[in-house]
């Protein structure tokens, strides 16, 4: 049985209508995130589950119980939001420790259950510091702290990296993963990022236009969009007209379009004894850029453009002009 | 760039010395026996002992002190209250506050007062009594300084999500209000408190026509000391001064110990 479920969900603001009839389960211990761009819901969604929106229609439930109509301080969840909402009156010692005194647990007990949450998210060192002397990581992982030590049931994250540097940004994300395996803490995460999702999830749930596109886990998305909205969203597939793909390969695929990854796309010089389960083609390089460890080729082959993403090792191979053959394993091209 | 210093200091120091000469010049006044000459003659603390051996003027001084309290402490619970349902239940409606807050800046001391007697003066309820309706009044005429402080200061903050943060830990929306939103707007309800101290202790009007004798404020006895003595009102107005000067050190004291309190023991 499903730990969070949701069915028929639908939340409208006046005349926005901006959930539509999600039906959504979450396992026990797992981090699942809700991914998608802005407006699309995600966020709804989580504040419907947190208590601090109430649903149009539709019913949620959370280890068995009902909790549509439970007000939030009732249900056990612990949430991390998008902006720094630490109290700014109180040191991180008082902010981790405001939810254990609302639950009047003994002062010892307190002390203890502050500072081993706050050895779990590194920050010992920090705990008669107020929050406007900490940087915004070090807040986002107090909030966390604070969202954690009363054991809720689950833990919400509101895009709580959307507001710190790339870097930090990159190392939170393994933190926030490692505490919640180390906890092993239902979370759901909401992100507009697909590498974040990518890097941080068990199960990742696409948004769009308020319904849920498609669901899976990030290799699952990532290497099988259902949509082209999802190829569009999760990565930088090509997605050309399969016509046109036909015609440039000599294929008869029978899609209205298709989904090729760029760094499935591969260029040589010459063509390649052993072609078996290729589609080739030649083609022109028109043009290159770099993206550090990778360099995205653009190639025309008659009316068909193609992204290929190439592993950046000495020197850039091709320049624009060149001609190229051009190889997609066929198994590997999803069909729309 | 020192040059721009210097004569922004020189600029300050002028309008500073300015601002100061009436004041300097009325203490000066209040301590000499005459000063129709260049140079004053006759020192002497005699207005200074007459004023304060005048029972009349610490009864002057409690009243005025009483009167300033009660409507000020009224007001931020109102507005704190109101705000909090505006901004928590009805955030729609907040223009709607703010209009009602901003009319008493169009109302005038004596038209309130008037209002106020001709409304009340024969009502036979607890409205009717004289205090009531002075520190009523005193509520409306303060209600646009003290709206504006606390909304100014719940804005430099993200009010909502605070609540919302301090709600998802367990707290009721209320308590949450009062544990986490209200210190951290402390700064505003004591400015805008201070400010509705200066207002008050300088009314004449509205209590000359609201209370008639029965209670008398600071300005009153002013009044009251100018029509006897020059120097010994001049000594009143220099006390009224150091009163203002005093509550507004001791506010800003107290909170400024609540801060330094807060930064030692952020080692600990």
């Amino acid at each position: 049985m499903a730990y969070i479920r949701f069915e028929q969900i639908n939340k409208k603001f006046g005349t926005n209508h901006v959930l539509k009839d999600i039906d959504l389960t979450v396992e026990k211990g797992q981090l699942v995130t809700l991914l998608g761009p802005s407006g699309c819901g995600k966020s709804t969604l989580l504040r419907c589950l947190a208590g601090l929106e109430q649903v149009t229609s539709g019913h949620i439930f959370l280890d068995g119980e009902e909790i549509t109509e439970v007000v939030p301080r009732q249900r056990g969840i612990g949430m991390v939001f998008q902006q720094y909402s630490l109290f700014p009156n109180m040191n991180v010692r008082e902010n981790v420790a405001y939810g254990l005194k609302l639950k009047k647990l003994p002062k010892k007990e307190i002390e203890e259950k502050v500072e081993h949450m706050l050895g779990v998210v590194g920050l010992s060192d920090k705990i008669g510091h107020y929050p406007s002397q900490l940087s915004g990581g070090q807040q986002q992982r107090v909030a966390l702290a604070r969202a954690m030590v009363t054991a809720p049931k689950v833990l919400l994250l509101d895009e709580p990296l959307s507001a710190i540097d790339a870097l930090l940004r990159k190392q939170l994300q393994i933190e926030i993963r490692r505490i919640q395996q180390q906890l092993g803490i239902t979370t759901i995460f909401v992100t507009h990022d697909q590498d974040e999702a990518m890097v941080m999830s068990d199960m990742i749930h696409l948004f769009h236009d308020g319904r849920i596109e498609q669901s899976g886990t990030p290799e699952q998305i990532y290497t099988q969009p259902a949509t082209k909205f999802a190829a569009t969203f999760i990565g930088n597939y090509n997605l050309p007209a399969c016509a046109d793909f036909n015609e440039a390969f000599g294929t008869a695929l029978p899609y209205q379009d298709l989904a090729i990854r760029p760094e499935i796309v591969r260029l040589s010089k010459d063509l390649a004894a052993d072609r078996e389960g290729l589609h080739t083609a030649e083609g022109i390089v028109t043009g290159h850029i770099s993206h550090g460890s990778l360099i995205r080729y653009e190639v025309t082959i008659g009316k068909l453009h193609l992204n290929a993403d190439v592993v950046f090792g000495k020197h850039i191979s091709f320049t624009e002009g060149d001609k190229v053959v051009v190889s997609v394993p066929a198994e590997l091209i999803v069909g729309l | 760039m020192k040059r721009g210093k210097l004569s922004a200091k020189i600029v300050i120091t002028l309008v500073v010395v300015w601002l100061l000469i009436p004041l300097a010049a009325t203490i000066v006044y209040s301590l000499f026996e005459d000063w129709t000459g260049i140079v004053p003659h006759g020192f002497t603390l005699a207005n200074y002992k007459a004023i304060f051996t005048n029972p009349q003027f610490l009864t002057a001084m409690y009243q005025t002190v009483l009167i300033c309290i009660i409507p000020i402490l009224i007001t931020i619970a109102v507005v704190l209250l109101a705000l909090f349902v505006v901004t928590v239940y009805f955030p729609r409606l907040e223009k709607y506050v703010q209009i009602l807050c901003m009319i008493p800046y169009t109302i005038q001391g004596v038209i309130l007062s008037v209002s106020i007697l001709i409304l009340y003066a024969r009502n036979k309820s607890f409205l009717s009594g004289r205090m009531v309706m002075l520190i009523g009044a005193y509520c409306i005429i303060i209600l646009p300084h003290i709206y504006n402080g606390i909304r100014n200061a719940m804005r430099a903050i993200n009010m909502k999500m605070l609540l919302e943060a301090a709600e998802m830990l367990g707290e009721s929306k209320i308590s949450a209000f009062f544990k986490v939103i209200v210190p951290n707007i402390i700064t505003g309800i004591t400015v805008s408190s201070l400010l509705a101290v200066g207002l008050l202790f300088g009314d004449y009007v509205i209590i000359r026509n609201l209370s008639s004798s029965n209670v008398t404020n600071m300005q009153v006895f002013l009044y009251q000391t100018m029509k006897r003595s020059s120097t010994e009102s001049s000594a009143v107005f220099v006390v009224i001064m150091l009163v203002t000067f005093a509550i507004t050190a001791v506010v800003l004291t107290m909170q400024s110990r609540s801060t330094m309190e807060k930064i030692r023991n952020e080692g600990k």
